[in-house]
């Protein structure tokens, strides 16, 4: 995803008396939040894991919520006006069957071993050795995608209102350091809650206007043909024959294996910081429905996403009445223009007036904290756990690790401050640190994947598999950064775009991992059975998750879901 | 402490009660705010004469009263 670098001269709005009350409600109520869950953050388990008393409603929508931070809301959006619908399938295929999945296959092997975290899960399985890879990875990406948060943050607030960005660095970081420091996860998770149903609110006034003033879907897809003189921008699937028949330049194959196999999967079954909250609920049925629950909401955030950016492209005027053209970053610092990126707000300014303009504002502000808190409270469970108590002191008793665990809140905050001014400096490191993330995730997929299905597999191939995968998917980057012509090799057409690169690199990276584990794995010695119960399918009993009736089965929820899912891609084919 | 007496302590506020009153307390705003907009139109909407005449803010403030207000009764401290 482009990076949100939004460099305007001027402000776009400004915020009447009941904006800022509304505002400075959400404020008041969150720092309550986090003194009242306070109280409540007492031991380890209550503090890294919410006491594990979380029912699958609130584990799922926090699990949904997690992931719907405001970089992702505004990016997507602007990715729609810049591709279409095709963008709506980072929502569908790029996570629905991979949630599903988490929580029908996968959720009982991290439930029953108990573990805090996922690198404590490869540390079970693999060793030390593909722990420590794993937990050195995903804290140091945390924590600089918690930076890149702040400042995406402070950027938008300077763009949309004028706000200074020093101002909303600080104001930011302070409030979400307070309330992770004092609740732990418990209070991340009723913060993430809150957000959802805040991002509905504030959000969901922009497509249903936006509809009302189209005339409906029909004539809206009807404008965009006009607008941009292609229908191409209202189908999904019907345009992915070729690479050069689509706007984003992209194949079926990249989207179905790259985007909805390997991205998603590795995304929402392996990265700690969704499925931490998934490790929240309260008993082995709420684990599994979480993921389900998540992926219903998941389905429906297109609308509030998608919606919009296909919106901008048949409505939005220029004041002469000429159609509104949106560019990219580089050409907006340029020429002053807007760019995709500005959809949201654009169009938010657009249909809401006084309040319902505060409730948008707050609803990105809610966004861009939770995107902080949850970045930051699954670095500080897993430098905890994996790291500081791993490798550093592993006798301390259970209050040390609770006042560690608030500790390293504070400093991961302030470390992001830092990766926050250091981006102000440098907009270019944003994009970089969004595709470090991805260099770790596909083949961290690979490793957990093979783990949990496959007995054979040794803690050397583990731990080897997933080096490989890294390092691989680390060179692939560099070749293509350095040498452009290397993306027809890595996307397998010369007429494959910077997008579809992301998803073949993945695509490679998984393989590599999963081959190396594999070999390496049938080389070497076996690891005992004994010592795989409760990691791996087939020498794991899995207990009954307690469902009496069907309507309590997770898997009878989860294939409602995928019924629904297979509808609308049909429908928007 | 014991479990039981950890059970009755997280039930004291749900989540559920802090989303409904931050709905509540944004639908009673924004109620009063589309109420006044009947004689002050907002900037945006004398743009778009078509969206005066919905009065968003006012209808989408009633549909967070009802749902902030029914959340907050039904999960209220000391009912669960």
């Amino acid at each position: 995803m482009n990076a949100l670098a939004l460099i305007l001269t001027s402000q776009l709005t400004h915020l009447a008396p009941a904006d800022i009350l509304i505002l400075v409600l959400y404020f008041a109520l969150v720092i309550f939040i986090g003194f009242y869950a306070k109280g409540k953050a007492n031991t380890s388990e209550d503090f890294f894991l919410a006491g594990r008393e979380m029912t699958a409603w609130i584990a799922g929508l926090s699990f949904v919520s997690a992931n719907l931070g405001s970089l992702e809301l505004m990016g997507w959006a602007g990715a729609a006006y810049q591709y279409g619908i095709l963008a709506a399938h980072w929502y569908w295929i790029g996570a629905i069957p991979a949630m599903l999945f988490l929580g029908i296959v996968m959720m009982p092997f991290y439930y029953i071993s108990k573990t805090h975290s996922v690198p404590g899960y490869l540390q079970l399985r693999f060793g030390e050795g593909a722990r420590g890879l794993a937990a050195v990875s995903f804290a140091a990406m945390t924590i600089l995608m918690s930076g890149v948060n702040m400042y995406a943050m402070a950027l938008v607030m300077k763009t949309v209102l004028g706000w200074n960005i020093s101002f909303s660095i600080w104001v930011g970081a302070a409030t979400v350091a307070l309330y992770v420091m004092l609740g732990g996860l418990r209070s991340a998770i009723i913060n993430e809650v809150l957000q959802f149903v805040l991002i509905w609110a504030g959000a969901a006034m922009i497509p249903i206007l936006g509809l009302i003033e189209a005339g409906g879907w029909t004539k809206l897809k009807a404008q965009i043909a006009v607008n941009v003189g292609t229908t191409d921008y209202g189908h999904m699937w019907s345009t992915l024959g070729s690479f050069k028949d689509n706007p984003m330049g992209v194949h079926w194959t990249g989207i179905v294996f790259g985007l909805g196999f390997v991205i998603s999967f590795g995304y929402w079954t392996t990265d700690f910081l969704v499925v931490q909250r998934v490790l929240s609920a309260n008993n082995l049925r709420a684990a599994k429905m979480a993921p389900v629950i998540g992926a219903a909401f998941k389905m429906a955030v297109p609308f509030i996403v998608i919606v919009p950016g296909l919106l901008a492209l048949a409505v939005l005027k220029n004041p002469d009445g000429s159609i509104m053209h949106l560019v990219p970053e580089s050409v907006a610092a340029a020429t002053g223009q807007h760019s995709y990126n500005e959809v949201l707000p654009l169009m938010l300014i657009r249909y809401c007036g006084p309040g319902l303009l505060g409730l948008g504002i707050t609803a990105l502000v809610a966004g861009f904290m939770s995107g902080m808190a949850g970045n930051v409270s699954a670095f500080s469970t897993v430098w905890t756990y994996d790291l500081y108590g791993a490798f550093i002191n592993k006798k301390a008793d259970d209050k040390h690790y609770v006042a560690m665990g608030r500790w390293s809140t504070v400093i991961g905050m302030l470390v992001s401050i830092a990766t926050a001014y250091l981006v102000m400096n440098a907009a270019s490191i944003m994009d970089y640190v969004q595709a470090l993330f991805s260099f770790f995730i596909a083949p961290l997929f690979g490793t957990v994947i093979l783990g949990m299905l496959w007995k054979r597999a040794t803690h050397w191939g583990g731990f080897l598999g997933l080096l490989a995968g890294t390092v691989s998917s680390i060179a692939m980057f560099i070749w293509v950064q350095s040498n452009a012509g290397a993306l027809r090799y890595i996307a397998m057409s010369p007429d494959a775009k910077p997008m579809a690169e992301n998803l073949y690199r993945a695509l490679w990276s998984w393989i590599i991992c999963v081959v190396v584990t594999v070999v390496v794995s049938l080389v070497t010695k076996p690891v005992p059975e004994e010592q795989l119960s409760g990691l791996v399918y087939g020498v794991t009993p899995i207990p009954h998750d307690g469902s009496a009736t069907i309507w309590q089965k997770p898997i009878f929820w989860a294939i409602v879901v995928i019924v629904v899912f297979f509808i609308l891609n049909l429908m928007f084919w | 402490m014991d479990k039981h007496e950890h059970e009755v302590e997280s039930a004291e506020l749900s989540i559920w009660f802090f989303c409904g009153i931050l709905m509540l307390a944004y639908g009673i705003v924004l109620v009063f705010t589309g109420l006044t907009e009947f004689h002050h139109p907002p900037q945006n909407e004398i743009l778009l004469p078509w969206l005066e005449s919905l009065h968003p803010t006012l209808w989408w403030g009633v549909v967070l009263t009802l749902f902030g207000g029914f959340y907050t009764i039904r999960f209220r401290p000391g009912r669960i």
